[in-house]
């Protein structure tokens, strides 16, 4: 499902902006026209890099991919759920990003030290913001396992706990802004030096292991909608078709609300930026500190 | 009508918050708007299942006040000044936020020992209007320039109206408009101190002081 729909995501992300823009725009599919391409085309390495370098694209995908057990969508249950799986999510993210600014430094480039020395920092505050969440969440629902806390209990918090979700959801929405190197964070469709974060650490990837890259990338993103979308429209109707297209919905409407303010805004110059993520951290704790209010 | 209180409140300190963060003073000012414009309409939503003229009245004569007049002003002081827009804060932006953040945990300890009179709608009103007022609090004494510290005093009038709006039955309407007048002689005041202020300086900050010979500041 993830493999299936997350390139599709990103193309209406661009459709959108292309749509604001006054332009057509590519068609939702060209994501899907680019992974081809690049996985029928060979990789070049640098003589600098190392075996990390090769190994870091493969760590990327397989630690989404990873991630994406664990995440249910829509009537598809999660095949992975346990108590306390949020911490293996988080630090599976952790991995893959770890792996990305390692591979990047390996290169031995100043410019990917740059961009990776940035991520580590923006993804430090956007870290401290998702376990705040994930800490509201649980204490909302009572669970810890990431099916559970965005499971069955959410449509019954919303009446009494709707102020602590709006929070959360709010906060979480800025986080995925961040951590997927959209728009007020990073500029996903340049590489300016000024601008990059994310697109400069994978500029020396090729072929295959860019498509790994970008395919990781557009996964991430579809995992992050795919937390916030239950949460957002906590509706079970028991049937399972129509769960699913609920969800798919759902996840149209992120993907087009995540267009429009990427249309609607300009990136914020890079020493604003750790001032947004410190609001999405308040916005968190706040959530937090009305959920322990409510008791 | 219990979710539309809370979510009015949390707005309205979250756009408190929110101007702890703004880099600009016509920013500040708008976001300043918004949250009047939130918080006028709160006693519609507190007495929703009976609407007397009194509550038009308080909304209509908010709105007017607060999210038109009051801002009108301040940008008025802010032309006729020609003042340079960037807000100039004693600590920076991130600190000021999460200085924000433990005013906010603070104002939620301190209220969950307060008991009042009266039954409330909401248990939300009471610590996040604390926490507004705090925060205005916060924005009067970490900005340097005369106008941002109206601004402050501004939302930490925000912040106390929402109090009065919870003992809304229990106190009579001369209060509520004692509030408003209040703010609208503050900011009438304010306006020409700071006009004052500005033609014998260039620009009004309240840091500016004359250092003596060898002293540091």
């Amino acid at each position: 499902m993830v493999l299936l729909f997350s390139p599709f995501f990103l193309g209406v992300i661009t459709r959108v902006k292309a749509f604001f823009g006054g332009r057509v725009g590519p068609s939702v599919f060209q994501p899907y026209f680019d992974l081809a391409k690049l996985f029928q085309k060979k990789c070049v390495y640098s003589h600098t890099t190392t075996w990390i370098f090769r190994a870091a694209p493969i760590v990327v995908f397989a630690s989404v991919l990873a991630v994406s057990l664990m995440i249910p969508f829509g009537a598809f249950k999660a095949p992975v759920r346990f108590s306390g799986d949020i911490f293996l999510v988080a630090y599976l993210f952790g991995l893959a990003r770890f792996f990305m600014i390692v591979a990047a430094l390996d290169t031995g480039s100043s410019f990917e030290g740059m961009g990776a020395s940035r991520e580590a920092f923006f993804s430090c505050l956007s870290e401290l913001t998702i376990f705040m969440n994930f800490v509201t969440l649980v204490l909302v629902a009572h669970q810890i396992s990431l099916s559970g806390m965005i499971g069955a209990e959410i449509p019954l918090s919303w009446k009494l706990m709707g102020p602590t979700l709006l929070l959360v959801v709010s906060s979480f929405f800025i986080v995925i802004l961040a951590e997927n190197c959209r728009i007020p964070v990073d500029d996903p469709s340049t590489h300016l030096e000024l601008t990059m974060i994310h697109e400069v650490m994978i500029l020396d990837h090729s072929g295959v292991d860019l498509a790994y890259m970008l395919y990781g990338a557009a996964a991430k993103l579809f995992l992050f909608g795919g937390i916030l979308v239950p949460i957002l429209l906590p509706i079970h109707t028991g049937h399972g078709l129509m769960d699913t297209l609920i969800f798919v919905v759902g996840m149209l409407g992120i993907a087009i609300f995540i267009g429009l303010v990427e249309s609607g805004m300009a990136r914020l110059r890079l020493n604003r930026v750790t001032n947004l993520l410190l609001i999405a951290f308040a916005l968190a704790f706040f959530g937090f500190i009305v959920r322990l209010w409510r008791g | 009508m219990t979710t539309w209180i809370d979510t009015s409140c949390i707005l309205v300190v979250f756009l408190a918050l929110s101007i702890l963060a703004t880099y600009r003073i016509t920013g500040m000012i708008h976001i300043f708007v918004v949250q009047s414009f939130v918080l006028s309409f709160v006693p519609f939503f507190l007495h929703a299942d009976a609407l007397t003229g009194r509550d038009v009245m308080l909304v209509l004569a908010t709105l007017v006040l607060k999210a038109i007049v009051a801002p009108y002003i301040l940008f008025w002081a802010i032309r006729h000044m020609s003042m340079r827009s960037e807000v100039k804060p004693f600590i920076g932006f991130g600190t000021s936020i999460i200085c924000g953040t433990f005013l906010i945990a603070g104002a939620f300890w301190v209220a969950s020992s307060l008991k009042l009179p009266g039954k409330l709608i909401s248990d939300l009103v009471i610590p996040c209007s604390l926490s507004t007022v705090l925060l205005g609090f916060m924005i009067i004494v970490t900005r340097t320039k005369a106008i941002t510290q109206v601004l402050g005093y501004l939302v930490m009038e925000n912040g106390i109206f929402l109090f009065a709006l919870s003992l809304f039955d229990a106190m009579p309407t001369l209060i509520e408009m004692g509030i408003l007048l209040d703010i609208f002689v503050a900011v009438f005041i304010m306006a020409i101190v700071v006009n004052h202020i500005n033609e014998e300086f260039e620009h009004a900050p309240a840091s500016l002081r004359r250092t003596k010979m060898g002293e540091t500041l």
